[in-house]
């Protein structure tokens, strides 16, 4: 390309620039202000909050349906990567004042059961059942895989029972930390710290 | 952390309703504004729906390029089809020629860049308003137009050769 073509062809794209200039705020606020709605109608809406707790810092959150997750002893950003991409997430206190109250008298031993609406439905069937079961389990006792096995009508899927209540998304009110395993021995537990939670859990239910 | 959808919206709306404005809203229609916006409404819409088959290490931005274009080239038939029905296009010629009356005037010069740059062919077009336009590189373009680098760059010389005649003519 000689110099001379080249100086034509920057000028064609500064005219270009010039009559192609971007939109106008004024034509592009309505558009935004468009989509921002229409998401807002069309996403689920996830509102979350935290407290701190003796596990560590502690995140619930609610969708329509009731509580649909809790976590502890981990970031922030952890927390939210489990929610799917497109949920509207909003950080609310009001939305899980009852759930973080609930939880603050678990730990002060004032309560040994929960009383909430919650929300499992992502969940397989059998994953359900699962913690239907673990919920009947008391505050103070221990279960083995086994025995929710054979609850379940299938004494030989304690590992596949193992799988569910690890994919428990709200310990300690789905009590899962009350599953252990037929040796004595505490098995898994994903919450958290991992088993030094669970220990601990038990211990606070006087279980251990 | 995987990005999200209102991050999506709140990162790139704005290039991707440019990019759709000056592909298919800069021809003075009256309701060019509400089409565009229809149009970019219509990319977040079908955006929406794949978003949770999308990797997490995609590129986001060109993904949402790529749908946009696929808009706009359906958009585009869609008027030239119209325009062919109404003959608007002898207008669009008339217009020009009336605009050449004036060519010290600015506005006339944008005016017939613009109608120039609305008779490319489509790919021309896409290639030449995303690369000088909204500012992307070729290695993005091709992944937008599902073509090669080159064959990106074949159009943006294509089109800019095809102005810079035109407007040459036009002295």
């Amino acid at each position: 390309m000689t110099k001379h073509r080249a100086k034509d062809d920057h000028d064609v794209v500064t005219q270009l620039r010039a009559a192609l200039s971007g939109p106008a705020e004024t034509v592009l606020t309505p558009s935004r202000t468009r989509v921002k709605k229409w998401f807002a109608a069309e996403a689920p809406l996830i509102q979350w909050g935290e407290m701190s707790s003796p596990l560590g810092p502690l995140f619930a959150a609610v969708n329509q349906r009731g509580l649909c997750a809790l976590d502890f002893g981990r970031q922030e950003s952890e927390f939210l990567q489990r929610f799917d991409n497109r949920a509207r997430l909003e950080k609310d206190p009001k939305a899980v004042q009852r759930v973080l109250a609930q939880l603050r008298e678990y730990f002060a031993g004032d309560r040994s059961s929960f009383n909430l609406p919650v929300d499992i439905s992502q969940l397989t069937p059998f994953q359900r059942s699962v913690l239907d079961v673990a919920c009947r389990i008391a505050p103070g006792q221990v279960w083995t895989y086994q025995r929710i096995a054979k609850e379940l009508g299938r004494p030989r899927s304690s590992r596949p029972v193992g799988g569910a209540l690890a994919r428990n998304p709200i310990p300690i009110v789905i009590p899962c930390h009350r599953v252990i395993a037929s040796d004595g021995s505490l098995g898994g537990y994903s919450g958290g710290s991992g088993l030094k939670a669970k220990r601990w859990l038990l211990r606070l239910e006087g279980a251990m | 952390m995987a990005l999200r959808f209102e991050e999506l919206i709140e990162r790139h709306h704005d290039e991707i309703f440019a990019y759709l404005w000056r592909l298919t809203g800069n021809d003075g229609r009256r309701d060019a504004a509400t089409d565009v916006e229809d149009l970019t409404q219509d990319v977040f819409l079908r955006a929406y729906d794949s978003f949770a088959g999308l990797r997490p290490n995609s590129n986001h931005r060109a993904w949402l390029y790529k749908i946009a274009t696929h808009c706009a080239y359906t958009q585009l038939r869609r008027m030239k089809h119209r325009r062919d029905k109404l003959s608007l296009l002898k207008h669009s010629a008339a217009e020009l020629e009336t605009a050449s009356d004036d060519s010290s005037s600015r506005k006339d010069m944008e005016q017939r860049v613009r109608a120039l740059v609305n008779e490319l062919p489509a790919k021309q077009k896409a290639c030449v308003t995303l690369r000088y336009l909204q500012d992307l590189d070729y290695p993005e373009i091709a992944q937008i137009l599902s073509c090669s680098q080159e064959s990106a760059r074949a159009n943006v010389y294509q089109a800019i050769r095809h102005l810079r005649l035109a407007l040459e003519e036009e002295k």
